[in-house]
């Protein structure tokens, strides 16, 4: 009898640290995070960030981020990384621009498959030069560009009006609920997902498991180039005309989109697909929340990256810790 | 000889979340003595001695060495009061030369006004090389150069030159050749001899009672008796780590049954540059083909070759019905299941749960028209996990926490999930205990009743005796001699064949 009573804090205490310690409180955390900078940032801003048209403005900048999200969800499963996202988005809204004068869907296709070729690129030197995803796309964004720079040094370029006047709502909401649909079904109910974490969990007991490593690898960097091809269609609907600082640090955004959402920078089996939703509306939310304060653009980039190293210090799984493939 | 306690070891506990690793563990080590310390995967002798030597912290009790109570923090600590480990898995770090390897961490005699005089360190390790025996190993070479073996010997040098009064040797026989494990037994004599002590860990316990003087027992993580080594018997010891008795069906006992003539496995001319050459021979059906030599003969290379795994395969493998097995998905595909002796790297994956690592080589089978449904996913691998007695809280837990035994029985129990036909099974038991092994001896024979074909790759011979009807020895990369199975063939027949 005594003995027990004497046991029970401590076995509440053991409780608590388990489930504060656990992967399902871990899973959690990002749920949390998004509920508390939306009540964070509504006190801060007086209310002001969760009215309509606010809504509206926040719900504009979410879909090509998320879009792009997508895809660098399943390089980053793999355990690699993509640094190439803001200059594939530049190039290939420039390719957009300039066809839209003869047709949408032309357009759309071009934008699709300069993204497609950029991700091949990476993904070649990738898989057949056994080079490391940090490194290659490194070398690709700056390539990259450089082109964009090159084709936007004389003016901006232009769309078509016809491209313009689809900037719509439910056009675009469409699209990423499709992205969204889709690359979940497909992550969750083909062997692609599977594949896909298997390699992020450890690539050579993947190959001995009969996992086409090699190709999953090359087709995840494809499909990211892609879908950021089919984002900077919804990216040109918007802006009209193309500048050369289109797309500028969107790598980081998305980084950090991801990290917030929980995705655990070693991708492999922890990954949730929710990351991306949640990773890419808390990164809208915190971004809008800190222009409606009025700070400076430095301080936002400051406030970021704290917020940003805090998140990975405390999400980060240090038991399958390695260098980034 | 007059023997004073050098350790004591008092209630001594440690928790991993809900696992109790190690329940309250008293016991008291002389100076002089060699102690072995066995028990189960799992039965917490690792754990153990990693807290005494600051890997893990101690979670409860404590530790007296000589007279004083340790408060040890890291591994750091534990060497400068004198207490040294050489650990299971490789312990040596890649990238720096066989000198730094050895004085990492203690490099202060070697500087001046923080520079470190290479030259110095190069000979003063070389030195020690040479004293131990191994003037082949060169100090000035990156670690890198040499393989797991030699990188062993480099460990033992770095773990027992500064002269520790307790060093621990964990499960390292393992990864040695006979003739390492000789070089070990020596060095493990000399520390007696000094009147300082040992502590040796293995699952192998013939070695431990022809090498140990006494011998503790854990089990489940609790202390349960120490020895004399010379008072036992190896079936003695077994009783007391599992706590009842073992069958004497540990190996197959039938001789004399006849193989099917039926091939459904071809070899033909199969090398791989620097590992096999010119390798040729055929699998029967319902046969257990052993595979034995010297840890570099190649024939773990021939495993792989098999599965469609080598880099640069030349040659042929071929099944009946004529198919050419060149990859690794064809491999499976074609019901050949393969397990690595790198288990954790090519096997399993670590950083998964029992259930992905399970489905992964049937997701084809398991997938209708492409789509997967989770729950039968799941259901497949719980029903294979609990067939082959997975010790698991259920099978989402990662692999990564299992015991050696059980990621191995997560191995099998996805190519048992996958009705693999032809199974390349390399070194099925390394580091596994008793109970575990039974089992997997227990499946093999099962397997083979069943008509499915085992190529059975291993270092350890009694158990190429006991367990092959056909047994290849191979030395440097081809096949040097074939035996069948027969009760008078010795240990001494195959040995000759292998060196």
């Amino acid at each position: 009898m005594n003995n027990e009573t004497i046991r029970e804090p401590s076995r509440f205490r053991d409780k608590l640290r388990a489930f504060f310690g656990s992967d399902s409180f871990k899973g959690l955390l990002p749920f949390i995070g998004l509920v508390v900078i939306i009540i964070v940032m509504n006190i801060l801003t007086q209310g002001k960030i969760l009215t309509a048209k606010r809504l509206r403005l926040l719900l504009s900048q979410v879909y090509y981020p998320m879009i792009v999200a997508t895809g660098v969800f399943f390089v980053m499963t793999l355990g690699s990384i993509d640094f190439t996202e803001g200059s594939t988005l530049g190039l290939a809204s420039i390719v957009i621009s300039k066809l839209s004068f003869y047709s949408i869907p032309l357009a759309i296709l071009g934008g699709i498959l300069t993204g497609a070729a950029i991700g091949a690129i990476n993904g070649f030197f990738h898989v057949k030069f056994k080079l490391q995803s940090f490194i290659i796309t490194i070398c690709t964004m700056y390539l990259f560009r450089g082109v964009c720079a090159y084709m936007t040094t004389e003016t901006a370029v232009p769309a078509s009006a016809a491209i313009k006047a689809l900037d719509q709502n439910w056009l675009k909401i469409t699209i990423t609920v499709a992205v969204l649909v889709i690359a979940w079904f497909l992550f969750r109910f083909t062997r692609i997902g599977n594949d896909v974490k298997a390699v992020g969990s450890g690539e050579t007991a993947a190959r001995f498991s009969g996992v086409h490593t090699d190709r999953v690898k090359f087709l995840v960097f494809v499909a990211a180039g892609a879908l950021t091809g089919l984002a900077a269609f919804v990216n040109v609907i918007k802006v009209g005309s193309i500048t050369s600082t289109a797309g500028n640090q969107l790598e980081t955004q998305i980084l950090i989109s991801l990290v917030l959402g929980g995705l655990p920078i070693t991708g492999g089996a922890k990954v949730r697909f929710s990351n991306i939703v949640v990773g890419t509306l808390m990164y809208t939310i915190l971004n809008n929340g800190l222009v409606m304060m009025g700070f400076e653009s430095q301080t936002q980039q400051l406030i970021k990256g704290i917020i940003f190293l805090l998140f990975v210090a405390l999400t980060i799984d240090r038991k399958a810790l390695k260098v980034i493939k | 000889m007059d023997k004073k306690p050098l350790l004591i070891a008092e209630h001594i506990d440690k928790r991993f979340g809900i696992t109790h690793a190690v329940n309250d563990v008293s016991l008291t080590i002389d100076a002089g003595e060699i102690r072995g310390l066995i028990g189960e995967n799992g039965s917490g002798k690792s754990t153990f001695s990693q807290m005494l030597c600051g890997i893990y912290t101690i979670g409860g009790g404590s530790f007296t060495l000589d007279g004083e109570k340790l408060h040890i923090r890291n591994q750091v600590e534990a060497n400068n009061v004198g207490i040294a480990i050489i650990v299971q898995e490789m312990g040596t770090l890649s990238g720096l030369t066989v000198a730094e390897n050895i004085f990492l961490g203690h490099e202060e005699p070697f500087m001046h006004f923080g520079i470190k005089d290479t030259g110095a360190m190069n000979r003063e390790a070389q030195r020690l090389l040479n004293e131990y025996g191994f003037g082949r190993i060169k100090a000035a070479d990156m670690i890198d150069h040499y393989n797991f073996e030699d990188r062993k010997l480099v460990e033992i040098v770095k773990a027992t030159y500064s002269k520790p009064k307790i060093l621990v040797v964990d499960e390292t026989t393992t990864a040695l050749s006979q003739n390492g494990r000789l070089e070990l037994y020596k060095i493990m004599d000399a520390v007696r001899a000094d009147n300082r002590t040992v502590i040796f860990i293995s699952h192998d316990l013939g070695e431990v009672l022809a090498h140990t003087d006494s011998v503790s027992v854990l089990r489940d993580g609790e202390y349960i008796d120490t020895v004399r080594s010379s008072d036992v018997t190896e079936d003695d010891l077994k009783r007391l780590m599992v706590g009842r008795e073992i069958g004497s069906a540990y190996y197959r006992t039938d001789y004399g049954q006849k193989i099917s003539e039926e091939v459904v496995l071809k070899v033909e001319n199969v090398s791989v540059p620097k590992e096999i050459r010119n390798i040729s021979f055929s699998l029967h059906k319902g046969e257990i083909l052993g595979f034995g030599g010297l840890s570099e003969c190649g024939m773990h290379e021939v495993g792989k070759a098999i599965f469609g795994a080598s880099w640069d395969r030349s040659g042929s493998v071929t099944l009946a019905d004529g198919t050419v097995i060149s990859n690794i998905p064809t491999a499976i595909r074609h019901s050949i299941a393969y397990a690595s002796k790198d288990r954790d790297n090519e096997s399993i994956i670590l950083n998964e749960s029992i259930r992905n690592n399970v489905v992964l080589p049937s997701i084809d089978d398991l997938a209708n028209r492409g789509l997967l449904n989770q729950r039968k996913l799941t259901q497949f691998a719980e029903k294979h996990a609990a067939d082959m007695q997975t010790k698991m809280q259920n099978v989402n837990q990662f692999v990564s926490d299992l015991s050696g035994g059980n990621k191995q029985k997560v191995v099998l129990a996805r190519w048992i999930g996958k009705g693999s036909d032809i199974l390349v099974l390399d070194s099925p038991t390394r580091g596994i205990d008793v109970k575990v092994k039974q089992a997997i001896y227990a499946l093999m024979s099962e397997l083979k009743e069943q008509g499915k074909s085992i190529i059975m790759i291993s270092e350890e011979i009694p158990e190429l005796l006991g367990m092959a009807d056909r047994i290849l020895i191979m030395k440097d990369g081809v096949i040097n001699g074939e035996f069948l199975r027969h009760p008078e063939l010795s240990e001494e027949d195959l040995i000759e064949k292998m060196v």
